[in-house]
């Protein structure tokens, strides 16, 4: 019964342009879509690190920025635009941004890991700031190419929607399989109990350097997706605004689930995008949302509903 | 199986092990006892790697282990029961031994779910130290004495050569104190046991030797039987616990 829904729902999405062309032919809500998958990617990224794993990162932006850097720039310079040689490009820069970071970042655990995860993506964001030949400082690279793949052109907003939805999928099937393999397990007995997962002989250093590698190379997809949707890069993508969303995405989705970073990061792009087009200080409702949610309700939506589920079967 | 030699550790100006050596054979149970701030819990911690000495070394079954991580020397088969419980406390119990037993395995495999067996396994741990009926209870909603019990499954499904423990019935009922004292009691000889523990009638029961800590330092060291006689300790710990 879960698999049929799911399997429903994935169909519903990703066939979103074709049963939405009647009302909504002027694409807005397919990109608006488009753009919450993408922060839901970088979301669920994060959620491997801050819910599964206990490592409350608030540097993930460095990873996303470096895939979409990444994408861009090998479009460019390769003058490729096969979209296996933009995603392996951006997951190995990705994972090697995270490997380094990592190796000195895991040493420090709880709000140092956090300080320390900042800094260095302050470090990434000087560094794309300054690298102007690269990255093209403070004007970004525009007009990146939009890839194509086994003859198809992800040109159209509905063949990039398309595409971003697919992948979003394996996004969600790989972070699925993650956590429910004993992988995942140990991650989770790492956010419990460090100290007792050393005495049983994990070597919990290691495991928290592989967790903020893969978490790193997932970002990195997400940031390439970013680079074809916007056509377009900036320092934006490395910054601390970018590590916020996501974070605030897991916060109010709910941490450790699957299902809760997705929501989150459409609650959040909602009220970024949506929102200010009707109602006035738009821009503030994140703020107060966010705070509700951390005084009131820390489990996030999927806390809150599982909770009231809960109270209606009683 | 597991020997200190001329250990000393000093936190800032106090010195909490003050030249402590001390060989276990394999397969012996011995027990450690000694006043509070004796060092006991100072000298598990770095029997266990958590600490490194200042000085002095640590080998377990004739390595040099010293300043080794704690990972590598459980894998080398030291276990350990904390004598503050030290559990994953919102997963089930079942869970907190599932990973235990997965330790030995390694956690690298990202797409693997757990084995069908393990649960078997799991619960048949859980079985051994009496915790049958609380498999799927979550660690947290377990009563101290269970906990405590739970605690000593960890440190078992990591088959262990040697195992440590800290106060193993602190806390305790005089019954689940009795039930877990057996329970140690009956486990294979063959398994080496160091044992830190406040209570008399628990250590004479257990240990084939006792080694008495004072200040930092081996005051005693001998049968239950010859300690029980030895003026010294009677005066600075015994004398005080059994009137």
């Amino acid at each position: 019964m879960f698999a049929g829904l799911a399997l429903a729902v994935a169909a519903l999405l990703v066939t979103f342009p074709a049963w939405t062309a009647e009302w909504e032919s002027s694409r807005y809500a397919t990109t608006i879509l488009r753009d919450m998958l993408v922060l839901a990617i970088l979301a669920l990224s994060l959620d491997l690190l801050v819910g599964v794993a206990g490592m409350p990162s608030l540097g993930h932006a460095a990873f996303f920025g470096a895939g979409a850097y990444a994408a861009a720039i090998a479009a460019q310079r390769l003058g490729s635009d096969e979209l296996l040689v933009g995603l392996v490009a951006a997951v190995a820069v990705a994972a090697v941004l995270a490997l380094v970071i990592g190796l000195f970042a895991v040493r420090a655990a709880g709000i140092f890991f956090l300080m320390l995860t900042l800094a260095f993506a302050q470090m990434v964001f000087a560094v794309a700031f300054q690298a102007a030949d690269l990255t093209g400082g403070s004007n970004g690279l525009a007009g990146v190419h939009r890839p194509t793949f086994a003859g198809i052109d992800f040109n159209g907003p509905e063949a990039l929607y398309q595409l971003v939805a697919v992948v979003f999928l394996g996004v969600v099937l790989i972070s699925w399989r993650i956590r429910s393999s004993t992988y995942g397990h140990a991650l989770a007995g790492l956010r419990e109990n460090e100290r007792r997962m050393r005495a049983l002989g994990y070597d919990t250093m290691r495991l928290k350097l592989s967790a903020f590698v893969v978490a790193g190379a997932m970002a990195g997809i997400g940031g390439a997706l970013s680079a074809y949707a916007l056509r377009f890069v900036s320092t934006n993508d490395v910054g601390i605004g970018r590590s916020i969303e996501a974070f605030v995405s897991v916060l109010i989705g709910g941490t450790g689930t699957l299902i809760g970073p997705v929501i989150g990061a459409a609650v959040v792009l909602y009220i970024e995008r949506v929102l200010p087009s009707s109602i006035p200080f738009a821009e503030t409702v994140l703020g107060l949302v966010f705070v509700i949610f951390v005084v009131a309700a820390r489990q996030g939506i999927v806390g809150l509903a599982r909770e009231s589920y809960a109270r209606v079967r009683r | 199986m597991i020997e200190a030699r001329e250990l000393r550790r000093a936190f800032g100006g106090i010195v909490a092990l003050d030249g402590v050596t001390l060989s276990i054979a394999a397969g012996e149970r011995r027990a450690i006892i000694g006043p509070n701030g004796a060092g006991k819990t100072t000298l598990f911690n770095i029997l266990t790697g958590e600490l490194e000495p200042t000085s002095g070394s640590v080998r377990l079954g004739g390595e040099d282990v010293t300043s080794r991580r704690p990972h590598e020397l459980a894998r080398r088969g030291l276990a350990r029961m904390y004598q503050r419980n030290e559990l994953f406390d919102p997963l089930p119990a079942r869970e907190n031994v599932a990973l235990a037993l997965r330790a030995e395995a390694g956690p690298y495999r990202p797409f693997t779910a757990p084995a069908r067996t393990e649960r078997a396994a799991a619960d048949a741990m859980l079985e051994r130290v009496g915790l049958a009926d609380r498999a799927g209870a979550q660690a947290r909603a377990l009563s101290h004495g269970e906990r405590r019990q739970l605690e000593l499954a960890l440190a078992l499904a990591c088959a262990p050569r040697v195992l440590l423990l800290d106060e193993p019935t602190a806390g305790m009922s005089p019954a689940e104190t009795a039930r877990i004292t057996q329970l140690i009691a009956a486990l294979d000889r063959s398994l080496t046991i160091v044992i830190v523990e406040h209570d008399m009638d628990v250590v004479f029961r257990l240990a084939d030797r006792v080694t008495v800590l004072h200040e930092g330092r081996v005051i005693a060291d001998g049968t239950p039987a010859e300690i029980r006689g030895d003026t010294q300790v009677n005066e600075v710990y015994l004398g005080k616990v059994v009137a």
